[in-house]
């Protein structure tokens, strides 16, 4: 079940590049804030091991690894031109586009690392490898995306 | 022939440990929210030592030492504006404890200081931490409270700055050195003013601990309920 779900998502990436193409601005919203929201689930519980604020299992921690990981690469390909509409993406994205993915790439580099950290079962490294995500999470957050409403 | 000044305590041991600690912990907290990563751990752990120290202040400014009471140092307009015309002619009276304005940014500082450890309760930055109160509250509320939080970090830092500037200038304008006695408790005012009555510091130390065992009760055991 775990190892198929994986596997779905390893080919919801593979199609990624090429879907976007044809996606419209809507969808592509969509699925960027589908990809940032599992994220976002899987890299809290990944970071509050690390935080001791709940206890580590290493198999929790490689399975959400994986999954940051997996859809890490995903939200790149949605920002295509046109959907700065109805979203907290700034339009500074798209005047800055190599800044911005390079952002990216940093963050989609670093979230890359986190399933081997997680399967070494060192949590010292893994708990530096979580900062380093969240850190290069950040950057893009605070120049490309509008502060909460 | 006027007589020699005296030395008088203005400011208790637990009010002094609050005001240092208190700014220490808002640089800390400051700089760890901007930063951010790693760091944010140690952001929520700063933000739950704030509460603890103002729900103290709160507490002892009701029973503490009298230049701590707030009965004693929050005055109405008529004194503030007479003493912000004592300050803009240079010659302000000599006050023991707060000033009349002084005790207003003592207040204004303390309201933003509780509503942003407040605010950080129900918080998301939506990376990878959560304030202990956000499953507690729908995510419109928390995105209201995680905007606010970020905004009011800048108000605390522009008013932690005006504090700054006017103790600079009550220093190097006035020649009022008000940041020593803040630090030793220590104050020299001509002879027969009064000394004002302080209060026991095991009474702080109970009131600490009860702001503490408050908070500890809302950020780690209420939470899990």
């Amino acid at each position: 079940m775990k190892k198929s779900a994986i596997a779905a998502l390893a080919l919801l990436v593979a199609a990624a590049p090429a879907l976007s193409q044809n996606v419209k601005p809507e969808n592509q919203i969509k699925f960027r804030r589908a990809a940032y929201t599992i994220m976002n689930l899987n890299f809290s519980s990944l970071d509050a091991m690390v935080e001791n604020k709940k206890p580590f299992n290493k198999d929790e921690a490689v399975r959400n690894a994986d999954i940051v990981s997996l859809l890490s690469s995903i939200p790149k390909s949605y920002f295509g031109e046109g959907t700065d509409k109805d979203t907290r993406a700034k339009p500074e994205i798209w005047k800055n586009r190599a800044d911005f993915d390079a952002k990216m790439d940093k963050m989609v580099s670093e979230a890359g690392k986190l399933p081997a950290v997680a399967r070494s079962g060192d949590t010292a490294a893994l708990k530096k490898q979580v900062n380093d995500v969240n850190e290069a999470c950040k950057a893009c957050h605070d120049e490309y995306r509008v502060k909460q409403q | 022939m006027t007589a020699a000044p005296a030395r008088i305590r203005v400011w208790d041991l637990p009010t002094r440990i609050f005001h240092w600690t208190l700014a220490a912990l808002v640089v800390f907290s400051f700089t760890t929210g901007k930063i951010g990563g790693g760091w944010m751990d140690w952001h929520l752990k700063s933000g739950y030592a704030i509460l603890t120290l103002l729900l103290f202040r709160l507490a002892w400014g009701v029973v503490g030492s009298s230049t701590s009471r707030f009965s004693g140092f929050v005055r109405g307009p008529v004194a503030f504006y007479r003493y912000a015309g004592e300050i803009i002619s240079k010659r302000p009276r000599a006050v023991i404890g707060h000033n009349p304005m002084g005790g207003w940014m003592v207040m204004v500082l303390l309201v933003i200081l509780l509503v942003q450890a407040g605010s950080g309760l129900f918080s998301d930055d939506e990376i990878a931490t959560q304030g202990p109160l956000a499953e507690k509250v729908s995510n419109a509320v928390v995105g209201k409270m995680s905007s606010f939080h970020h905004f009011n970090g800048w108000i605390i830092a522009a008013a932690t700055g005006v504090h700054v500037l006017a103790v600079a200038y009550y220093w190097f304008g006035l020649k009022d050195n008000l940041v020593k006695p803040m630090w030793n408790g220590w104050r020299t005012v001509d002879a027969g003013v009064a000394q004002p009555p302080m209060r026991a510091g095991w009474l702080a130390a109970v009131l600490l601990a009860l702001a503490a065992a408050a908070v500890y009760w809302l950020v780690v055991v209420y939470p899990k309920g």
